[in-house]
């Protein structure tokens, strides 16, 4: 078990730069996700990692060796792929004993670690079984096994379960997040799925285009999120441009279409810059037309899913906004109605 | 729609008989009592089997057809595998030169590569006198087939189970050896059944650098046919399909004959 | 696994051997052909001393060399056309059919192929002799004997047979991989069968159509064995004249000019449909 550090990593491809300085630390222990869109560099950074990549530049740290030259076969490394890449040549035992057999332990000795690793993924008794007999998921806890099972470093996930099925995903993901907690192993985590990484990581590196855009606790990236890209990709944000009135410790004042707002922020903004203001579409609510609140619209979409109820409301700028209710009070499309902002929750954006 | 699909099928039917014809008449031909083939056949009968048992011009042919087979296809395969991996794997500019490089024999007209050799052994070496030309031109001739066949097996093989081989701890080699070697094992016996198929079937290059006095199967028939005109040669025929049709069986059984592409 | 720029060169040495047999066996015996076409032809030996262009003036003034070298395009030109003809059905069959029987009418067409030439052309003696099995039959219903053998017609009927599989297979591939959800839009948007077939499937398969007849073409043109047989002595093309001169031992370099002059008729005729062929594909694209 190893600490893992990344610095200043770039890779280049004939010309195209896949990603670029990208500084990271994990802490012995953490689960840490590379979330972003496809194209991100976000498989880039974990093949680096891996050493099945060579960074252009850069250094890769486990603990304090240095790995970056080091072939993938010495770094002592878990890898887990998204299409499984189990043998199909051999059984399930042979499967998961290929990493001990690399390393020179062989019989009963290797046979009790198997089938104790057999246990932990809950397949005990699958040991004669070829892949093609096992179903996605079960595929994917072997390959969980196999990586784990000669006790690595660093773990590595290349979205793993992008495979499998809705029902399945949600259950392995717990599944995952358990496993790591209890053998508390530094795991490293690609995902596109901004869900996925807010319920497993103890923190998310959020990548666009080859670089960091933030790093931080899933409520961090949520409710405090670093740039527009980001808070777009999170969840649904309203994004209202404005202008920068007043500012004093972390709150600043903004004038926008919809009225002044209160805004948390981290930077240090003049007055009179313009800005984005982030609202989550939750921080919002909706009551019946009151003269006394600044901000009222009409509805002009009302998407009724069960337990939450999505809204579009029209303001007299036209300036659109995503609201989101619970169930339990329903307005009617076409209402007009007043909007009340969570002061707490506005954020500014860069 | 009916009609149209019933002349479909029958023009289809129609074309099958016509590829196939003339292979079942040879077959057919051996196993006739009478010289000539006619119809209906005069009789069954082996006789011109053990003709062409005790024809030593014929059994030597087909001996020397199999030997040169042997080696062009084991040579073939020892070559051709590490030059499929090296394009597949490891080849990343230039891949199209590379491709078109390796399948120029299987590409070029075969009567002029094997007028290219001719001249080429003549120049270069004491000509045709050995059987090495012969060789060295069936292997050239069949390199192609075991590069395509080995190719596609590879292909067919995702990298993530070499790499997770890695990441387990194996290096390059072991990785090979225990995980991409046995997955493409029935693709490289593949194409060293092909290559050993088109190697006995052959004409073109052996007529040209085969040694005086030695013949091999395809060339015994081919001087057989231009002058004489007996059975023995539908016999000697039927041995060489029977001999094919065994290995295509063999490569439909371990490799699938639909997975082969050209 | 992956390197950006550069190969190791442990790696290289996986394609040393075959790219050094290639160059040693194919480029410079090749190379050497084109040397040897401008050698002085010699009656005492397979050359002379000395460098000439006699070899090529000799064959492109004599009417002889010209004649034969058009014949030979056109018996490859008909076996092409006649292939395609036939290759047709087959290969839509092959290429959208379900039963199950598909693994043996693919190997039907597949084993032809690996079935020797010399059998085959065997084949089509014993069918298409004076006393073969087509005459004897067409005799008893009192018809023929027809010379079907030791002229054009023999020899391109068995042209045909040996290159029909190479033929089907490329247009085989070619129709698979046209995806039948866009023959079932056109369809909905109101398109007969013809029209489907017209406007959308063969533009589509063009390329593959397009390789099938270029290899063809190639191969027929070269063919060697097959007019030998089927022809007797009474049918030459320029491959045939070309074989004989040079197994008798004698008169290399004009052997060689031959195989070059012939080698670019081929080369240009291709090329020349390749061009037209891209016009065509152009537009569709």
């Amino acid at each position: 078990m190893s600490s893992l550090s990344i610095q200043a990593l770039t890779k280049c491809y004939a010309g195209a730069v896949a990603v670029q300085d990208i500084d990271l630390d994990v802490a012995e222990g953490e689960f840490v996700s590379l979330l972003g869109p496809s194209g991100c560099g976000k498989t880039t950074t974990l093949r680096c990692v891996a050493g099945l990549e060579i960074p252009t530049s850069g250094k890769i740290l486990f603990g304090d060796r240095d790995v970056t030259r080091l072939l993938p076969e010495r770094r002592f490394i878990g890898m887990v792929f998204q299409n499984y890449a189990l043998f199909p040549h051999m059984t399930i035992r042979e499967n998961i004993g290929f990493g001990l057999e690399m390393r020179g332990m062989r019989g009963s000795e290797a046979g009790k670690r198997i089938s104790s690793v057999l246990d932990m993924v809950q397949l005990t008794g699958f040991e004669d079984r070829w892949p093609r007999q096992l179903s996605g998921g079960q595929q994917q806890r072997v390959a969980l096994a196999r990586a784990l099972i000669v006790e690595p470093a660093v773990l590595l996930l290349d979205e793993p379960l992008a495979n499998l099925d809705a029902k399945l995903r949600d259950e392995m993901r717990l599944f995952i997040r358990s496993l790591q907690e209890r053998i508390g192993i530094t795991t490293l985590y690609v995902t596109h799925d901004q869900a996925e990484s807010m319920t497993m990581s103890d923190r998310i590196v959020v990548m666009f285009a080859g670089r960091i855009h933030q790093a931080g606790t899933p409520q961090d990236i949520y409710d405090r999120p670093a740039t527009t890209a980001v808070a777009k990709f999170i969840g649904q944000a309203n994004l209202i441009a404005g202008k920068v009135v007043h500012q004093c410790n972390g709150v600043a004042t903004v004038d926008t279409p919809i009225g002044r707002l209160l805004c948390a922020t981290k930077h240090a903004i003049e007055p009179g810059a313009r800005t984005t203001a982030m609202v989550r579409p939750e921080a919002m609510r909706l009551v019946k037309e009151c003269s006394t609140s600044a901000l009222s619209g009409r509805i002009v979409e009302r998407h009724f899913l069960g337990n939450i109820v999505d809204y579009r409301v029209a303001t007299a700028d036209g300036t659109i906004l995503a609201v989101q209710a619970l169930g339990s009070i329903v307005h009617e499309a076409g209402e007009v109605v007043s909007v009340q902002i969570d002061p707490e929750k506005a954020w500014l954006l860069e | 729609m009916k009609i149209v699909s019933a002349g479909l099928l029958i023009s289809v039917a129609a074309v099958y008989l016509f590829l196939l014809l003339p292979i079942a008449i040879v077959v057919l031909a051996s196993f006739n009592a009478a010289e000539y083939l006619s119809f209906p056949p005069t009789g069954l009968s082996f006789r011109w089997y053990s003709a062409f048992l005790n024809s030593p011009s014929f059994t030597s042919a087909f001996f020397v057809s199999i030997i040169v087979g042997l080696v062009a296809a084991a040579a073939a395969t020892l070559i051709g595998t590490p030059a499929a991996i090296f394009y597949v794997r490891f080849l990343r500019r230039r891949r199209e030169e590379f491709r078109l490089a390796i399948l120029a024999p299987m590409l070029l007209p075969e009567v002029l590569t094997a007028i290219a050799l001719l001249f080429f052994f003549n120049q270069v070496f004491i000509g045709t006198q050995t059987p090495l030309p012969l060789i060295l031109g069936h292997i050239v001739i069949t390199l192609p087939f075991v590069f395509l066949t080995v190719s596609s097996a590879l292909y067919n093989l995702p990298v993530a189970v070499e790499e997770a081989a890695r990441t387990l701890g194996a290096s390059s080699w072991k990785a090979f050896r225990r995980v991409t070697f046995p997955l493409i094992k029935s693709g490289i016996v593949t194409g060293a059944m092909f290559a050993f198929i088109m190697s006995f079937d052959n004409v073109n290059i052996s007529l040209l650098l085969k040694a005086i006095g030695t013949s091999t199967l395809p060339i015994q028939l081919f001087d057989y046919l231009r002058y004489d005109f007996d059975p023995t040669a539908a016999a000697a025929s039927t041995i060489s399909v029977g001999l094919t049709m065994v290995i295509v069986l063999a490569i439909d059984r371990i490799y699938g004959l639909r997975a082969v592409r050209f | 696994m992956t390197q950006a720029s550069e190969i190791g060169v442990r790696r290289w040495l996986f394609a040393v051997p075959a790219l050094s047999l290639v160059c040693l066996f194919v480029l410079i015996p090749y190379i050497n052909i084109g040397i040897m076409s401008f050698r002085t032809p010699s009656t005492t030996a397979p050359y002379g001393p000395g460098f000439t262009v006699t070899n090529y003036v000799h064959i492109l003034s004599d009417s002889l060399y010209l004649s034969l070298l058009a014949e030979t395009l056109l018996f490859a030109i008909a076996t092409t056309a006649v292939c395609l003809v036939l290759a047709f059905p087959v290969a839509f069959h092959l290429a959208r059919t379900t039963s199950r029987w598909r693994g043996l009418l693919y190997a039907g067409v597949l084993s032809p192929l690996l079935t020797g030439v010399v059998i085959r052309c065997f084949g089509w003696i014993v069918l298409l002799a004076n006393n073969g099995l087509v005459n004897q039959a067409l005799g008893t219903f009192g018809v023929g004997p027809f010379q079907l053998m030791y002229n054009a017609t023999g020899v391109t009927i068995a042209l045909v047979h040996v290159f029909l599989p190479l033929m089907i297979l490329p247009l085989m591939n070619a129709i698979q991989s046209v995806d039948p959800h866009l023959e079932e839009a056109a369809r909905t948007l109101g398109a007969s069968r013809m029209r489907v077939f017209q406007r959308v499937v063969l533009p589509l398969i063009l390329p593959g159509l397009q390789s099938g007849v270029i290899l063809v073409f190639v191969l027929a043109a070269s063919a060697y064995v097959i007019p030998m047989l089927l022809g007797g002595g009474r049918v030459q093309t320029l491959p045939t004249v070309m074989v004989q001169q040079l197994m008798g031992g004698l008169l290399w370099p004009f052997g060689a000019a031959l195989a070059l002059v012939f080698s670019a008729a081929v080369l240009a005729s291709v090329w020349a449909f390749a061009l037209l062929g891209r016009r065509r594909m152009r537009r569709l694209a």
